[in-house]
This record gives C-alpha cells, sequence and structure tokens, in this order.
C-alpha cells in the first residue's frame, strides 16, 4: 500500500490519510484500518435512474467519487476483496444525503480515509505497517496427510487457504491395488490444482509438509511430473521446494511447520518468526504453572491496571481482531489498554487473526500477557471482581467477535473454529 | 420367383378359409389324426408330468395338431404357456392369504355359511339367470348345439409354408366332406351371430386369434418366414367360389367362450363357468400344486442354503414373504432386484446361537516401531495355517531380492507398496485366523509415531490389545510408543491386554535370556498397573516371531528356550485364553452403530462397500441405513463377516457392508452407519470428560473418534475435577497434566459423537488428553 498524502494532527489524530491499495495484501490491512463510523472516499459506479420531462426512465451507469459513512465491512480472503457499506455522506449531483451504497475497494484505486473519532495509536500503527513497502515474502505450503491436502499461501499478515483437496482413500487390502491407485490419483489432484493456484512464471517457495512420507512422495511425483512433462516452469519449481515434518495434515500443524529452522531460514521476514517466538514463550510459562503468564480479556486488563506489563519483559499480546469491533466503546478499550502498557514501557504485540500465531491466540480469547512479576491468583480476583461489579466485558468480548464473525462466512475454513 | 408364388398361396388362404367356416365345424379330426393323438397324446403327457406341469388332453392335441405332430416342440409351447400361469396363481393367492388381517377373518367367517348355502354349482343359465336375454319366450328359443368345438385358429409361431400347405390340405378333405354331412348349423338368427362373432376377420392361418397365444413366447422364425403382406393388392385369384373379404370385428372373448364348448358339455345347464371362460381357468384346479404347496417348495429350496437352522426362528410372516421373492425373482429374473429385508429378529437369533457360536474376538497390536509386530503376526498366521507357507516363500524371495529378507513374515501384514519399500508399517493390516475355539481378527498397528491417528482407529475396533515389546529396546519403547500406545489402548476403552516379550532369541550375551526377560516383565508389568490396567487382565508371553518360538507352538525341550514351555504358555493359548465374550442383548436391541473404517470397491457387483466395527445394535440383508454426517441413505444389500458372506451381524463383530442406493462420495472413513430409524445427531462441540497428559489450554488440536480423524480443539476449559467427579476448579486457567477435567471440544466440521464415546486429543504429534464424551450439544 502507498500513501499518497496524509493530513493528521499529532495530537488529536484528526485529519484523513489517502491510500492506494497495490498488491490484494492490502486488502487486509485496508480491512484492519477502516472501521465502522468512518469516512471513506473512494471511486464508485453507481447506477442512476433519470426520468425525463415525459416520464420516460432511462438507467445510467455512473463512475463518480462518493464519500460513505461506514456501517460494515465485509471481507474476502480468498478473493482478497473488501466491500464496504455506508451512508452516503457528501451529496452530489446523482446521489442522495444519507443513501446507501457498498463500495468495492479495488487496486491501483486510490482511497481516502478519516477516522470519526481521530488516529489513535493502534490505527497510526496499522497505517504505518501497512505502508511499509519492504519486500514481502510470500510462501505456499501444502500441509498434507494421505487423503487430505490443505493448499494454503503465507504471507507476512495471513495465512490464506487456497484449496482444500480431500480424497478418500481405500486402505490397503491383500491383492488389492486399489489403494496405490487411488493414492496416485490422489497426488494428481493435489498437483493439479497446486499448478491452478500458483503462479508458475515467478515461482514462490513451495513448502511440503505431511506425517510420514506423503510429502516425500509427493515431492517425488511432482519431480517425475516436471521431468516427463517438459514443462519448464513446473522444472523451474522443483528446486524451489521444500519437505518438512508436520504432526498431521491439519491446517493448525502448519504453526509447527512454520516455526521448524528448516522453514524459518526460507522466510525473510522475522516478524512471523517473532511472533511464534513469543507464543511459544507463554506456552512454556503457563505449562510451567508460572504465575506470569495469563491470558483472557479480564485477566489482561487487571493486570496492565496493576501495571505487571511494564518495564523488563511485559508483553502483551493482542489479536487485532479485537479492534475490528463493531462496538465503539470496545474498541476505545482495547486501544486504551494497549496505550497503557506502552506508556508502561511494555511491549505490544498485535497478531494477526488470519496468522497461524494469531490463531492460537484466538484461541485463548484473542489475548494473553507475559507480566513483569508474577502475579499468584489473578484468576480468582478477575472472579471477585466479576462477583462485586459485572464489568461490561462480556458484550466487549462478544463485539469484538462480531466483528470477525461478518467475515466468517469467507473464512471458515481457515480461522480455527 | 418363390416369393410371388407364396403370395399367390397366402391371398388363396385368405380367402380359403372364409367359404371353408361353414363346414368347418363340421370337420372333425380325420381317423388318421386321432390315432397320431392317440400314440402322442400320452408320450407329451408324460413329458409333462415330469415338468409339474397340468395341461388337458384337448390342449395338448391342439398343440401336436397345430405343431404337426412334433413332440418337442408341442411340450416346450406347453411347458411355457402353463408354467408362468401357474406360479403367478399361487404368488396371487398366497399374496392375498398374507393381507388378510384378522378383521377380514372374522368377517369371511360370518359369510362363509351364507356362502356355502347359497352358492350353486356354477351353471352358465345361473350364472346369466338376470340377464334379459336369457328370458327369451320358449316358442322363440333356439336350440344351441354346439357339437364340435370351434378350434381357435392354428398358432404357430411364424408361418410355415410346409405347415400350412398341409394344413390346406386337409381342410380340401374337409371340404369334399362338407357336401355329405348334413349337419349344418341351426338357420337360427341369434346362433349365427353367434357363430360370427367366433368367427376371426383375418383369416390368415398364421396368426392366431386365440386369447392363449403368447407370440413373444415362441423363437422367432421370421427370417426364414416367406409370409409376405397380407394386404398386397395383388389381384384376386380367379376362382369362381370366390367371396367377400371378412369385415367381421374378431371375437370377443366372451364371444368365443360362448361358441367354444366341449363335446361333452352338450346340455347348456350342464356348462360351466369354466366352460364359459375358455381354457383362461386351469382345467382342474386341484390338479396341479396347492399355492400352499408351491410355498412350502420354495421353503424347502431355500432351507438347501446353509441357513438351515435360522429358518425354524423366523415366524410364519417371513416365511411367507420370502417364499413370495423367491417366486418373484424366478418368474421376472432380468427385473432389478430391489434388495429386501428378511425381518430376521436378531437379536432373538444371537441369544439362540450364543451357545453354538464359537467365540470371536479382535485384538489389536501394538508397540514401539520395530519392536516386531508384524512379523510376529505374520508368525502366527503361518502356524495357524492362515497363510500359506508357499506365500512366505515367495515373500522370503522378494525380500531378500530387496535385501530385507528378515522382513518375509512382516510382509503378510504389510501389503502395501510403500510399507514393504520402507518396511515400516503405515496403516492398520486387518487378518482373520481361526484356532479350535476362536476365530480371532488382527488388527495389525503401526507402531511410527506419525501413524499414530491409525493406531487408534485400530485399537478402536478391538476387544483387547497385544502389546509387542523387544526385549533388547525395552528403553527406547518406554520413551516412544509402548508408552504411548499403551495409554491409547485404554483411551479407546480396553481392558485386557496380553504382553508378548519378542526377540527373546536374539538377547545378548545368550538367547532365551531368563534374567532379562523377568527384568523386562517387571517393568512392562509395572507400567501397565501404574496406567490403570487391572493385574488379572494382564498375561506375559515370552516368544520370538522370527523364528517362531512360543507363537503357536511350544519351543522345544532341549534347546535355550526350554524354560518357556514349562511356565508360560504361548501366545496363542493366552490370546484365547484371554478372550472373554463380553457383548450383551442389550447391546444388539439397540439400534445400529457402525463407524466406518474402510471404504472401498467390494468388487464389481459390490461397487459401495464398507468395513468396520457394530458398536451396537445389528444389521441384516435389506436393512436400510443412514450415513451420517452427510446424513444420505442406503440399503444393505449383502453382509460379510470375517469374509464370509452372512445374512446379519450384530455388535461386536468387525463386518463389511455392501451398500447400494449412496454414492460413494457421501462415505469417508470415520463416519458413521447408523439405523435410519435413529440417526446420530450431528454436532460441532460437545463435552468431554478428559484426563490430561499433558497441560492442556484452549488450543487447536487434532480428535480422533475412533477412526475419525478431523481437526479442532479444545474451545473451554469447564471445570477440573476429581476422580470421582467432584469439581476441583471451574474455568480454570490450564489444565495440568495427570489432572481430570471437563473440557469443550470443538471440531471444524460436523462429527457424529454420542455421550460414552471415546476422544483423544493430540497436539504437535503427541497425545494430549484422552477421555469419554460427556454431552452433545
Amino acid at each position: 500500500m502507498r500513501l499518497i498524502r496524509q493530513n493528521i494532527e499529532r495530537k488529536t489524530g484528526a485529519g484523513s490519510a489517502t491510500l492506494l491499495p497495490e498488491e490484494p495484501e492490502d486488502m487486509w490491512h485496508a480491512y484492519n484500518l477502516i472501521r465502522p463510523t468512518d469516512l471513506l472516499r473512494a471511486s464508485a459506479i453507481r447506477k442512476v435512474v433519470t426520468e425525463s420531462g415525459s416520464g420516460s426512465r432511462s438507467n445510467e451507469r455512473v463512475h463518480m467519487t462518493l464519500t460513505i459513512r461506514v456501517t460494515k465491512l465485509d471481507f474476502d480472503p480468498q478473493a482478497a476483496q473488501l466491500h464496504v457499506s455506508g451512508r452516503v455522506a457528501v451529496e452530489n449531483k446523482h446521489v442522495k444525503l444519507g443513501s446507501f451504497h457498498t463500495l468495492d475497494l479495488e487496486l491501483q484505486r486510490n482511497f481516502t480515509l478519516e477516522k470519526a473519532e481521530g488516529w489513535d495509536s493502534v490505527a497510526l500503527d496499522t497505517l504505518k505497517e501497512a505502508i511499509n513497502q519492504d519486500a514481502k515474502a510470500q510462501l505456499w505450503a501444502v500441509v498434507m496427510q494421505e487423503g487430505l491436502a490443505n493448499i494454503c499461501l503465507i504471507t507476512d499478515h495471513q495465512t490464506i487457504l487456497r484449496q482444500r483437496v480431500e480424497v478418500n482413500l481405500p486402505k490397503k487390502r491383500a491383492g488389492s491395488t486399489d489403494h496405490d491407485k487411488s493414492l496416485q490419483r490422489f497426488y494428481q489432484t493435489t498437483f493439479d490444482s497446486l499448478l491452478r493456484q500458483l503462479d508458475l512464471a515467478n515461482p514462490k517457495p513451495l513448502l511440503l509438509a505431511s506425517p510420514g512420507f506423503t510429502a516425500g512422495s509427493f515431492h517425488q511425483f511432482i519431480k517425475t511430473q516436471a521431468s516427463n512433462g517438459g514443462n519448464k516452469q513446473i522444472q523451474q519449481l522443483v528446486p524451489k521446494i521444500t519437505v518438512a515434518h508436520s504432526a498431521s495434515g491439519h491446517l493448525h500443524s502448519l504453526a509447527e511447520v512454520l516455526a521448524s529452522p528448516a522453514v524459518t531460514s526460507k522466510l525473510s521476514d522475522t516478524k512471523f518468526a517473532r511472533e511464534t517466538q513469543l507464543m511459544d514463550r507463554f506456552f512454556e510459562l503457563i505449562r510451567k504453572d508460572d504465575a506470569r503468564a495469563w491470558y483472557g480479556p479480564k485477566e489482561c486488563e487487571l493486570a496492565v491496571e496493576r501495571g505487571a506489563v511494564g518495564k523488563g519483559g511485559g508483553v502483551l499480546l493482542i489479536s487485532n481482531s479485537l479492534f475490528r469491533s463493531q462496538n465503539i466503546q470496545t474498541r476505545k478499550r482495547w486501544v486504551r489498554l494497549v496505550d497503557e502498557v506502552k506508556e508502561g514501557g511494555g511491549e505490544v504485540r498485535v497478531f494477526s487473526s488470519m496468522h497461524e500465531s494469531g490463531k492460537r491466540l484466538e484461541g485463548l480469547g484473542g489475548i494473553a500477557t507475559i507480566l513483569t512479576w508474577p502475579i499468584e491468583d489473578l484468576d480468582e480476583e478477575v472472579d471477585g471482581v466479576q462477583e462485586g461489579q459485572d464489568m461490561p466485558d462480556e458484550d466487549g468480548v462478544d463485539g469484538g467477535v462480531d466483528g470477525i464473525e461478518g467475515v466468517s462466512g469467507h473464512d471458515e475454513d481457515i480461522d480455527f473454529l | 420367383m418363390q416369393r410371388v408364388k407364396n403370395l399367390g398361396y397366402d391371398e388363396d388362404e385368405l380367402y380359403d378359409n372364409h367359404d371353408e367356416y361353414e363346414q368347418e365345424d363340421a370337420t372333425a379330426y380325420t381317423a388318421e389324426d386321432k390315432e397320431n393323438f392317440a400314440t402322442l397324446t400320452p408320450v407329451i403327457r408324460a413329458e409333462l408330468d415330469e415338468a409339474g406341469v397340468q395341461v388337458s388332453d384337448k390342449d395338448i392335441e391342439d398343440a401336436l395338431w397345430h405343431y404337426y405332430w412334433d413332440v418337442g416342440k408341442s411340450v416346450s409351447y406347453l411347458k411355457n404357456s402353463r408354467t408362468p400361469r401357474l406360479q403367478q396363481q399361487s404368488t396371487e393367492k398366497s399374496d392375498k392369504a398374507k393381507a388378510k388381517s384378522k378383521f377380514d377373518e372374522a368377517a369371511e367367517r360370518s359369510a362363509e355359511k351364507a356362502v356355502r348355502t347359497t352358492m350353486p354349482p356354477m351353471f352358465a343359465a345361473d350364472w346369466f339367470r338376470n340377464v334379459s336375454w336369457t328370458l327369451v319366450p320358449s316358442h322363440v328359443e333356439g336350440d344351441l348345439i354346439p357339437n364340435e368345438p370351434v378350434r381357435p385358429m392354428p398358432k404357430l409361431l411364424g408361418g410355415s409354408s410346409k405347415l400350412a400347405k398341409l394344413a390346406e390340405e386337409r381342410r380340401k378333405k374337409a371340404a369334399t366332406a362338407a357336401a355329405s354331412q348334413s349337419e349344418s348349423p341351426a338357420p337360427n338368427g341369434s346362433l349365427s351371430a353367434l357363430e360370427r362373432l367366433s368367427k376371426p376377420r383375418d383369416a390368415k392361418e398364421n396368426e392366431a386369434p386365440g386369447p392363449k397365444v403368447e407370440p413373444k413366447k415362441y423363437p422367432i422364425r421370421k427370417k426364414r418366414d416367406p409370409t409376405p403382406p397380407p394386404r398386397e393388392p395383388t389381384p384376386p385369384p380367379p376362382e369362381p367360389e370366390e367371396e367377400k373379404p371378412d369385415l367381421r370385428a374378431s371375437p370377443t372373448a366372451f364371444g368365443l367362450a360362448l361358441s367354444t364348448s366341449p363335446p361333452c358339455g352338450l346340455h347348456p345347464a350342464s356348462m360351466t363357468l369354466k366352460d364359459l371362460l375358455g381354457s383362461e381357468v386351469a382345467d382342474d384346479p386341484f390338479q396341479g400344486p396347492s399355492p400352499d404347496d408351491t410355498v412350502l417348495r420354495a421353503q424347502q429350496y431355500s432351507k438347501g442354503t446353509p441357513n438351515k437352522r435360522r429358518q425354524s426362528g423366523v415366524n410364519g410372516l417371513a416365511k411367507k414373504t420370502e417364499a413370495l421373492k423367491l417366486n418373484g425373482t424366478a418368474a421376472s429374473a432380468p427385473a432389478q432386484p430391489k434388495v429386501r429385508s428378511r425381518g430376521l429378529d436378531v437379536p432373538k437369533l444371537w441369544a439362540e446361537e450364543k451357545s453354538r457360536r464359537k467365540a470371536s474376538a479382535a485384538f489389536v497390536v501394538i508397540g514401539h516401531v520395530d519392536h516386531g509386530k508384524s512379523t510376529l503376526m505374520g508368525r502366527l498366521l503361518l502356524d495357524t495355517g492362515a497363510v500359506a507357507q508357499r506365500d512366505v516363500d515367495k515373500y522370503q524371495k522378494q525380500a531378500t531380492e530387496m535385501g530385507k529378507s528378515s522382513f518375509a513374515l512382516a510382509w503378510v501384514m504389510d501389503t502395501g507398496t510403500e510399507e514393504r519399500e520402507r518396511g515400516v508399517t503405515v496403516d492398520i493390516a486387518q487378518h482373520h485366523f481361526s484356532t479350535n475355539s476362536v476365530d480371532f481378527t488382527i488388527l495389525d498397528a503401526p507402531g511410527h509415531r506419525d501413524f499414530v491417528p491409525n493406531m487408534i482407529g485400530g485399537a478402536s475396533m478391538a476387544d483387547m490389545a497385544v502389546l509387542v515389546v523387544d526385549a533388547n529396546q525395552l528403553e527406547s519403547g518406554m520413551k516412544g510408543q509402548t508408552r504411548e500406545h499403551v495409554l491409547l489402548a485404554k483411551a479407546v476403552g480396553l481392558k485386557r491386554i496380553v504382553v508378548a516379550v519378542n526377540k527373546l532369541d536374539s538377547t545378548t550375551p545368550d538367547a532365551w535370556s531368563r534374567s532379562q526377560f523377568d527384568g523386562v516383565k517387571g517393568e512392562v508389568l509395572k507400567f501397565l498397573r501404574e496406567s490403570g490396567f487391572a493385574e488379572q487382565f494382564v498375561t506375559v508371553v515370552p516368544c520370538s516371531g522370527l523364528s517362531g518360538d512360543n507363537v503357536a507352538k511350544a519351543p522345544k525341550v532341549s534347546g535355550p528356550a526350554a524354560w518357556v514351555a514349562n511356565t508360560h504358555p504361548t501366545l496363542l493359548k493366552a490370546l484365547e485364553k484371554s478372550v472373554i465374550p463380553d457383548i450383551d442383548g442389550a447391546t444388539i436391541r439397540r439400534p445400529l452403530r457402525l463407524q466406518i473404517a474402510d471404504v472401498f470397491r467390494g468388487g464389481v457387483t459390490n461397487p459401495v462397500s464398507v468395513s468396520g466395527r457394530i458398536s451396537a445394535g445389528n444389521a441384516q440383508t435389506g436393512d436400510s441405513v443412514v450415513v451420517q454426517p452427510s446424513g444420505e441413505t442406503a440399503t444393505i444389500k449383502a453382509l460379510e463377516v470375517n469374509a464370509e458372506p452372512c445374512d446379519y451381524a450384530f455388535a461386536g463383530q468387525i463386518c463389511t457392508l455392501h451398500l447400494t442406493d449412496i454414492d460413494p462420495i457421501h462415505l469417508r472413513t470415520g463416519d458413521v452407519v447408523c439405523a435410519a430409524s435413529h440417526p446420530v445427531p450431528v454436532v460441532k462441540t460437545f463435552t468431554a470428560k478428559i484426563e490430561a497428559l499433558k497441560s492442556l489450554l484452549p488450543q487447536a488440536m487434532d480428535v480422533h473418534l475412533g477412526r475419525l480423524h478431523v481437526a479442532g480443539g479444545i474451545k473451554q476449559l469447564v471445570s477440573t475435577v476429581d476422580s470421582e467427579g467432584e469439581v476441583l476448579k471451574k474455568k480454570p486457567r490450564i489444565v495440568k497434566a495427570g489432572q481430570k477435567a471437563i473440557v469443550k471440544v470443538g471440531v471444524e466440521d460436523g462429527v457424529v459423537v454420542e455421550v460414552g464415546d471415546r476422544v483423544v486429543l493430540r497436539a504437535e504429534g503427541a497425545t494430549v488428553g484422552f477421555g469419554v464424551v460427556d454431552g452433545t450439544a
């Protein structure tokens, strides 16, 4: 994404930014930037009905630039499309104020975003990340086991399941070659689907992971295809293949694969590796029953309140899905929490909810902390607080979930649960 | 030339017939014909009796006449025309009998008396008593004298010019005789009308107008048939006695019946209904086998098949439907055979045969990789005779070629190409063998850690476990899959375990070291005890799979393994001793549940087959089932248990179901086949009571439910509980290893789960928890 111009005031956060999305992943950034109640200005095509004096009607498609106040976002990760619905905020000769419109953000077309309640720190960080022009790492991975293959694209911020191949393989039985035959057919199907997804002209690294011998056999299969086919492009793909071990063919095994050194060395970007490291550290601490690791919205809030997430190792791990809440209050609450940690000198990591480590965090409620010093029985204190006063957390958390629910129809294959 | 000639001849026939009608009635068989009848009729009757077909003399004569004394053809014609009809009748009758309800029976009984008294013998006059034309005044009444049966027109299949010529000769003879005949039909108007009705409009000889004709039954001989189309507009032959073409309609059945009466029925009043309706009704209803006889015979026929005993247990209704089915299939062989349930009462049969049935058991073979599980099982199969020495020799040769001669026995189980190349079992291998007292099913599990999912699937189908431990490498196993497999065996609910301490022939420094065996035994027993296996259910056996000592045969008394023979039973004996039937009638009466372990093509006749263990209920041929989660229905076409076809199967058996009416894309390994009446609901979340092996957090995991292996995870830690189920802590932050907890498990795709199912949770290639499904919500 390119920042065309911006006039954001440092102090108040008022102002707007004009951005140019250049590649599909920028839609994901846009999805994380744009919030309900923001003002979005982008080019649009609208059907305009004109009625002449004699009463005859004529339909016309008019290109125009529309400004809408956002009410709903809809992100389709597989097609990398973002649909933003809202009410028209600036009138023109074709469209009345307050009428509804859904903007489809397009690549290579500018859009201008103005925050309703100003650009907060999280939004600015997201913006900074979005306009980072460093080389983007991209990797294709096939996580497989006999009869199941998940073909996915791994980018810096997302893991996108592009295709799932599921074949029922008959089990081995004496005197029957059905198993071998269908295994070959399974490889063929996976290979064909993979070729449809890959951009062979510009091959990215390809990772094959499976338990047992499946990935190795599939690697062999691709090699055979490349040597037989006479297709130069496939032959160029072969040296880019890495074979790794995974515990199963399910997508969540990818986290384990990506953390393995064979793969981290291939991924140029270190962001993901850092996130994975942090998640591993957190899990390790909690397994040891160390009172420095806590998860869950209330626990984390309480810990932050006490200043336990501060200088010297305090880390707040938070999923960006929490900031996508429909509810402004909830969003503000998380932003406040992030700011508080930053002020206290602690580290804040915003995890992408569409990345493997982010998904692990989602399992824990989207938020976790590693404290500077241990606090025992934080959860019991939370229980006590809960009994005393009904904190408005519940709907806050639900709101956070609602934020992703809008897309759940599209990425349910990817999102864990 | 030939064509034209025949054409002319046939036209002749067309017209000839008409002028002969007057005389035809008077035509009797010639003396020569009668003689022929007399000689040939008994021959045909004998043949037909042999075939169980009842035919009247008249029919035989007719047939003979039309086939021109050809006995073979007549017989086959009579058989064909009679047999199906008889069967049809019997079918209909038994059908009626089946449909009779109690109410009907009562009504019938009450009506019976009245019927008996009011029903006179059926005379034609009575039959038409109230019809107006029967009340003709006597002075107008003509006398009906059915002197000669009007033969229905000849019923030959194709035309044959030779036959036709002979027929013509006969007719000419009759024509000459007619001049002297004084007897002619009465010139009564009504009669002549009737007569006319009886006359076929089309006089073509080859076409038979009678209702009996079933032209389809005869082989078609049209090719040689020189008969030209009759409507050919050739000039009429210049014969003086030519008549106009016949325009009369073809006779109705009724009309035909009236004019067709047997010579015996001279008195009109003595004509029975049967005479009226012609030969449609069998001459003597009691001549043929009664419907009951047919049913009995069919049953006897079916009893010839192996299930003799079972028949006795079936109620009458089932018998009748079965007989019906047999008859039906015989009559319409090419029709699509719709699988019909026999309605067997499987729980009852199970209880009846319980004492007679040989015990059966399935055991899963577990243990660390390369501890010799497959080899030991190959040895067991070889020594029990389930696998021929010839096959093993063949494997030996092939394995030696690949430089893996020690794997020859394992190849009995490891049939996959990849398994053989790498020398590692990948998937469960299933094999059967029998001893004198027990039918065993071997489920040979892979030992490699990557294939633990397959092992869980195999263990979930077993009744007990055989743990194979390498006497020389206990340590590697206890760190690896020996430990994990034992825990998983417990997780899927296995209680009995036979420990085979393997490779004792290669212990160092000397083979069959007793101290080493005792050491291994002690450690394994200790671990099993810690894992929660009761001591009385554990047997430890020393053996060597490669050499075969103490597997099926006791070792030699003289060798180093001599001590074994006195102290320990062979593996086979230990297995036999461990078999305890634990299926009760209640389980068998429950609705069917079978988790699919494999979907495959069972052959050309059975394109869709699934196999698995029936966990509850029973199944029989013809049952309709639902496959969850797809919700597709199917019908069980056939069943196999231990590769033997059978009619029913029940809980505890590992069986193969051949299905119809379902597309194989709806069938996946891990799906559940259930009774159509009681489909198991499909859920995405359920709660389970879990025992943690590692610390558990809400996180993504592999969820194993028997053969089913899906992505999912713990969504929520509900509470930790103690062994009594008392809640220790609600909403714990973490469940630590060794703790018991109630957790909410979610899965990505809908799964079939019932309360009480065993669930295993794995993450990052290790088992992290196992337990029992507590609730499905």
